[in-house]
């Protein structure tokens, strides 16, 4: 996961967490403000309960006055205006409360008070006729306890806003003498009615009480509440429309409820609002601000909340850092591992040519052995070199596969190729194991698969190939059967679908095995297949690269029954032709080799083989030895380089992996060279590189071919005939080579020469015999130079000859005095003078022991000469003279030593033999610059 | 004390109302820049309650001023009440435990010996001690006493004159008259483009009545300029009626020309305020007639006006240009404050009050109640623009020209009749003096 993306999901969280918290303090906050506004609406009825009863009590006693007055009508004395006023004057304790005597059959509403007017102290009368308070005189109840109150009015006779508390009196009208209705008024300055409302500012210090009539019309306000009218204020600040307003006003003046609405600043406010009990005309209405009722309530803790985000950011920080501080460690973890990774590539690679190099020698050898052992014994024993060999070769190669295919770094790479040759392949492979175990191999080829199929040949090989082996591998009796058959795709008409199986008898597999099939290294019932050979790599080999081609392995199995290994692959077609017969094909080609490698001779053809292993270019020329062929060897680049100038070769082998100059760029030289009479030669890779993928390299590198090391001999044939001039193949001559070839008894007999191992060194009898010869020829020269180079403390050349006496006696077979001059060698490179002080006594003291026991070797080679040799023409010993001079002229040593070595077929007449001995012998000393001089004489 | 007071103000009035006019003039109108930025003098934690005692049912504008002046004294509780019988109940309120500490008042009031304790109790607002801002106040708006005290300050002015469809007169590529040939020749136009009478207004005898705005400025000018009628006229002196003359000419002459048409106004506008609002509102009246109160009802009426509501347009208010060379200014105030000396939070009544004599505050209540501001600046109500920079010189208050009430009744009379056919000019004119009955 993406650094951005654990952010966010985090973030996504911490939301989430706050989200929940902020939505269950609003849903808390939400209940305790529902609950705050009830208590705020309780209040008010509190409040409309203690006006209530003020009003009620105030009514009473202006019902008490009134009673008063009417029992006295009832009792037939009833009292005057003035008399009923001068009642009340006794009968009011507050001074500040008035009592006005309306007369109501005069217009004028006017009549008598109990105080002056503040303007005469001695006017007693009051009028109302400016004072618009009675439109709706018939309200005004008769009964007793039943509040009757004019709005909130000015006080005619002292400026005062005041309430009156109304009722009904019968008076004596003194000018008729009649009873006549009055209206009794006990009126109150509204200021005692506010002063009742004072209490409650304890507990809401912003609460402003009002009341109001059913007009919107206030008695009293608080100062918040502007306007002479509620219901017009609202208008004025709260955007409503006719529907809404309407019902506040019923709401308003009919039940007990709260709402909010804005205020004057535009400040949400709440109002709580009820009726007065027992009045249908005034309603109670507290004001407060919503700030204030939110303020008292603080049921969000937002330090609680606050620190809370601070925890979850905290949390955040650290674990971010935490994740840093382990992606950091993951990253030096990863480069670690691709440094192992790298550094186990490396291994592999190394291996693949380390490996494969000695057991190029190995097998190699063991095939010479083969050949030339006549003893069951010996031959059997390498037969099971060349077995267990063959199976090292398979697992290192799978190894090495199996390493490519986990570093990503195996590619397919698909090429034209004949499907009929590839079941060659196949088969060869198979039908001989199949055979050796008895099992009968069975092939249903359809006849009608393309001949030419586009794919990547190689791997497809190697994947049926794994397959057929397993099929081998775990089945010990019964039949192998290999099916290929292919179904046209009919979306792409330029491929097919090849259908490959393999089914068995053998020992099937387990069901719960089944998984394990395919895991790298895992072996399926291992107890019971112990000895079979293998890594258990194979399948998942075969399976990778089938996975890379887009397709997969089934398998149908029955465990102690058989298994069945089946695949399918899209293949291109280049060529719709049917392969046909394919069994009676193979017979065909199969006979066909059979008789060209049997009777495959080329003595005119010559080939050049560059490898810095000259023992590996013993044993190729060795391995063609009954082909007759001419071969010229080189142990660098350049040397090789050299002779493609001059000669003309059929063929060229270039080893791939050589120090200073490798295959490749050797290859580049000798393209670059157009004058060469080799220009147009065939030129074919040696590489112990066996990794998967090579043939391309090498083919788009310019070689023509490749053959890997260890060389197959058969391999090598085939090759070589194809590449081979065609006019330049004879039969075989059938004549025998060199088996019979006499090695005297006392090389036998020398002790420290392996002359068995020298042989297969040289690749025959006479070629061992060849170069035992040329060993003892410079041994004694060798030996003194040895000897000078170390009185001159010339370290390096000193070692230098050392490496050359190891690489010679090692090849001879004279393994003791080998391995002490590679001590000596290895000292001198080293630069420990101290053990060549020592011991350079002692291996010259060996190395001249062994020539001396070679003395025979001399007379050996005296006895024979000349002896059924053509005598050389006059005439082609000067011409050969003169071309050996130009040679050295030209510094071309390697035609020297070549024309010299073709003098050797010929005898000498006797006066020139003992020259052609001096030449032979600077040859083989290297001294060339002597060669001149010894031919003029 | 009572009487003393009465007599006061009647010398006040009757002899030297010019002269109190004149220390106005000197004392008022000359740092207007000193109303800038209101700074408190007292401390800003003071808590006491002020009641303001007035006629207005309902005093929205002086409410926003309370709650501006909270702004700086927030523990200040101001409140308005509304006194029934105002001018009865008022002086009887004075004397009360519950009197006003601010409280309204009017210039009629000075005469009337009924309204002496209304004066009595008026703190001295020039007191130079209160550092209240009186220069903020225009010229003719701020009445002293003989004395030169201030006891009554100008919170509201209204003048006449009148308002102009101005979209109408765009659509018709007119310009609002600038004098009185403009005007005719406006008038004209009108005509010519289907507007059958140009202007109308109330066909009444009222100050609110449209040949009050149409004329009596012009009328008051002309009186300006003879100074030496005015005692005539004052004594109701039949020959003096000839003084109205140019007025009146001029009324006949709209009528006779169809540019007003008494009869069609009485038809179609049934009173002086409402009904003159909401025919105005109908969009096909160019000029309407009336006085600053009709305009002041404007604001509330716009939103009544169904007609206004589906096609609303632009109006301005404007002096009627009867002169050769422009209109005339008649300024009147409307409202005035008075504070109750013996109010038990003086100081802080005087805080409001200085608070209130600002241009700022002033323009904020007149642009809310869409009177005009008894100060120069007419910038916080577009639809008084026009009276920004008003010529002085062709700017007075009625004081100004010594006139009494009968006198502005005469004059109402004649034009009424003059204008509705029931006099003509030298009848209305011969009968000065008996007019009004």
């Amino acid at each position: 996961m993406k650094r951005t993306l654990i952010i966010i999901v985090d973030l996504l969280i911490m939301g989430l967490i706050l989200f929940f918290i902020v939505q269950y303090a609003n849903t808390k906050m939400r209940e305790s403000n529902e609950r705050v506004v009830e208590d705020f609406e309780k209040m008010t009825i509190t409040a409309e309960q203690i006006i209530t009863n003020y009003l009620e009590d105030e009514q009473h006693l202006c019902d008490i006055w009134a009673n008063y007055i009417n029992r006295s009508a009832e009792a037939g004395s009833p009292m005057t205006g003035e008399e009923a006023i001068s009642f009340i004057r006794k009968a009011k304790i507050s001074s500040s409360i008035y009592g006005h005597l309306l007369f109501l059959d005069k217009t004028s509403q006017s009549g008598i008070s109990t105080h002056a007017s503040s303007k005469d102290a001695n006017d007693y009368s009051v009028s109302y006729r400016n004072i618009n308070i009675f439109d709706n005189i018939d309200e005004i109840s008769r009964e007793d306890g039943k509040i009757s109150l004019t709005r909130a009015y000015t006080n005619p006779q002292n400026g005062v806003q005041s309430i009156a508390f109304l009722n009904y009196v019968k008076v004596l009208d003194e000018s008729d003498g009649q009873l006549s209705e009055a209206i009794l008024m006990r009126v109150e300055p509204v200021s005692m009615l506010e002063d009742k409302l004072v209490f409650l500012k304890g507990e809401y210090e912003n609460v402003e009480i009002s009341l109001i009539n059913k007009e919107g019309e206030y008695l009293v306000h608080g100062k918040s509440l502007k306007n002479s009218n509620f219901f017009e204020y609202y208008k004025s600040y709260n955007e409503a429309d006719i529907v809404d307003y309407n019902e506040m006003t019923v709401k308003v003046t009919s039940e007990t409820g709260t709402m909010t609405m804005l205020n004057s600043k535009g400040e949400e406010c709440v109002i709580s609002y009820t009726p007065l009990k027992s009045m249908n005309t005034w309603f109670l209405l507290a004001y407060i601000p919503a700030g204030e009722l939110k303020a008292a309530n603080t049921v969000v803790d937002w330090l609680l909340l606050g620190m809370v985000t601070l925890g979850l950011l905290s949390l955040l920080t650290f674990n971010y850092l935490i994740l840093m501080l382990y992606n950091k460690k993951l990253a030096e973890a990863a480069e670690a591992a691709n440094q192992a990774n790298e550094a186990k590539s490396h291994f592999l690679s190394t291996m693949s040519h380390d490996i494969r190099t000695p057991m190029n020698a190995i097998l190699g050898l063991n095939e010479m052995v083969l050949r030339d052992s006549h003893e069951d014994e010996i031959v059997a024993y390498s037969e099971s070199i060349r077995t267990a060999g063959k199976t090292l070769m398979g697992i290192i190669n799978d190894i090495l596969d199996f390493s490519k295919i986990e570093a990503g770094k195996m590619d397919i790479i698909d090429v034209d190729y004949s499907f009929v040759s590839m079941l060659n392949d196949l088969v060869n492979m198979v039908q001989g194991k199949a055979q050796d175990k008895g099992l009968s191999f069975d092939l249903e080829v359809d006849r009608d698969i393309p001949v030419i199929l586009h794919g990547d040949e190689i791997r497809i090989k190697q994947i049926i190939t794994n397959i057929l082996s397993n099929a081998v591998k775990y089945t010990k009796e019964g039949s192998i059967t290999f099916k290929a058959g292919f179904e046209k795709m009919e979306e792409a008409s330029d491929s097919v679908k090849l259908i490959i199986s393999v089914k068995d008898t053998g020992i099937g597999i387990k069901p719960e095995d089944m998984d394990r099939l395919f895991v790298a290294f895992e072996r399926i019932d291992e107890n019971k297949n112990r000895n079979i050979e293998g890594t258990g790599l194979g399948m998942s080999i075969a399976q990778s690269f089938l996975r890379m081609m887009g397709s997969s392995i089934e398998v149908e199995s029955q465990y102690g029954k058989g298994s069945t290994f089946s695949f399918e692959l899209i293949q291109g077609v280049k060529d719709w032709s049917p392969i046909g017969n394919y069994e009676e094909t193979f017979k065909r080609a199969v006979s066909e080799r059979k008789r060209y490698r049997e009777s495959f001779t080329a003595p005119d053809a010559r080939l050049l083989v560059v490898d810095d292993t000259e023992v590996n270019l013993s044993v190729f020329k060795n391995l063609l030895k009954r082909t007759k062929l001419q071969i010229d060897t080189a142990t660098s680049g350049n040397e090789g380089i050299a002779l493609f100038k001059q000669n003309k070769y059929d063929v060229i082998f270039l080893d791939h992996m050589m120090p200073d100059k490798d295959g490749i760029e050797t290859l580049k030289d000798m393209e670059k060279i157009q004058d060469s009479p080799s220009k147009n030669a065939p030129i074919v890779c040696l590489t112990a590189n066996a990794i998967s993928g090579m043939r391309e390299m090498y083919i788009n590198a310019g070689f023509d071919d490749y053959i890997t090391k260890p060389i197959d001999p058969e391999r090598l044939e085939v090759l070589l005939f194809e590449y081979l001039p065609k006019d330049k193949i004879a039969p075989a001559s059938g004549d025998g080579d060199e088996e019979d070839y006499y090695i005297p008894d006392f090389v036998w007999k020398i002790g420290s020469l392996d002359v068995n191992a020298g042989i297969i060194h040289c690749g025959s009898k006479k070629s061992y015999m060849d170069t035992l010869k040329t060993y003892f020829d410079s041994g004694q020269k060798n030996a003194e130079e040895i000897e000078k180079y170390w009185n001159e403390k010339d370290i390096k050349n000193t070692t230098v000859k050392i490496h050359a006496l190891k690489s010679t006696s090692r090849v001879i077979g004279a393994m003791e005095l080998g391995e002490f001059a590679a001590r000596l060698e290895k000292a001198g490179e080293e630069g420990d003078v101290t053990l060549l002080e020592t011991e350079i006594g002692n291996l010259l003291t060996m190395y001249r022991k062994l020539l001396t026991e070679m003395e025979l070797l001399g007379r050996t080679d005296g006895e024979e000469a000349g002896s059924d040799k053509p005598l050389i023409s006059e005439q082609d010993m000067k011409k050969s003279y003169e071309t050996i001079s130009e040679l050295c002229e030209a510094f071309d040593f390697d035609g020297v030593a070549e024309t010299v070595k073709s003098l050797e077929k010929y005898r000498f007449p006797e006066d020139e033999a003992a020259k052609f001995e001096t030449i032979k012998k600077a040859v083989d000393n290297f001294d060339y610059d002597l060669i001149p001089e010894i031919i003029s004489g | 004390m009572n009487i003393k007071t009465v007599r006061m103000a009647k010398r006040m009035l009757g002899l030297t109302s010019a002269i109190a006019m004149v220390f106005c003039f000197t004392s008022c109108g000359q740092k207007a820049e000193e109303s800038a930025e209101f700074k408190p003098l007292l401390s800003t934690e003071t808590s006491c309650q002020i009641k303001v005692a007035g006629n207005y049912s309902n005093f929205e504008s002086l409410e926003s001023e309370f709650e501006r002046f909270y702004e700086y004294y927030p523990n200040v509780s101001l409140n308005y009440v509304n006194l029934d019988d105002y001018n009865n109940t008022i002086t009887s309120a004075l004397m009360s435990d519950e009197a006003p500490d601010i409280y309204v008042t009017a210039t009629w009031m000075l005469e009337d010996d009924k309204m002496a304790p209304v004066f009595e109790n008026a703190e001295v607002l020039s007191d130079p001690s209160l550092n209240i801002n009186l220069d903020c106040l225009r010229k003719g708006t701020c009445w002293t006493l003989e004395n030169g005290d201030v006891v009554m300050l100008p919170i509201f002015t209204r003048t006449y004159g009148m308002l102009v469809n101005m979209d109408l007169f765009e659509m018709n590529g007119l310009e609002v008259p600038k004098n009185y040939n403009e005007l005719v020749d406006v008038c004209d136009k009108l005509k010519a483009a289907g507007y059958e009478v140009p202007i109308m207004g109330a066909n009444g005898m009222t100050v609110a009545g449209m040949y009050y705005a149409f004329a009596f400025p012009y009328f008051c000018d002309y009186v300006i300029k003879n100074p030496e009628s005015v005692e005539a006229l004052n004594s109701m002196e039949k020959s003096s009626g000839e003084m109205m003359r140019p007025a009146l000419e001029k009324i006949k002459a709209f009528v006779d020309a169809g540019y007003l048409n008494p009869g069609l106004c009485s038809e179609q506008i049934e009173d002086d305020y409402n009904a003159v609002i909401m025919r105005f509102f109908e969009g096909d009246v160019p000029i309407m007639l009336g006085s600053g109160d009709m305009v002041s009802g404007t604001q509330k009426r716009e939103s009544k006006s169904e007609a206004f509501l589906a096609n609303s347009f632009k109006y301005k208010f404007f002096i009627v240009p009867t002169g050769d060379d422009g209109g005339y200014f008649l300024d009147s105030v409307n409202l005035f404050f008075s504070v109750n000396k013996n109010s038990q939070n003086l100081d802080m009544t005087n805080e409001f009050i200085r608070f209130l004599m600002r241009e700022e505050e002033l323009g904020n209540m007149a642009a809310i109640k869409r009177l005009t501001t008894p100060t120069n600046d007419f910038s916080f109500d577009e639809v008084y623009s026009s009276l920004e920079g008003f010529p002085e010189d062709k700017t007075f208050s009625y004081q100004e020209t010594g006139l009494n009430d009968a006198v502005n009744k005469e004059f109402r009379a004649a034009a009424y009749n003059v204008a509705n056919g029931i006099m003509t000019v030298d009848e209305a004119i011969s009968g000065y003096g008996s007019l009004w009955e």
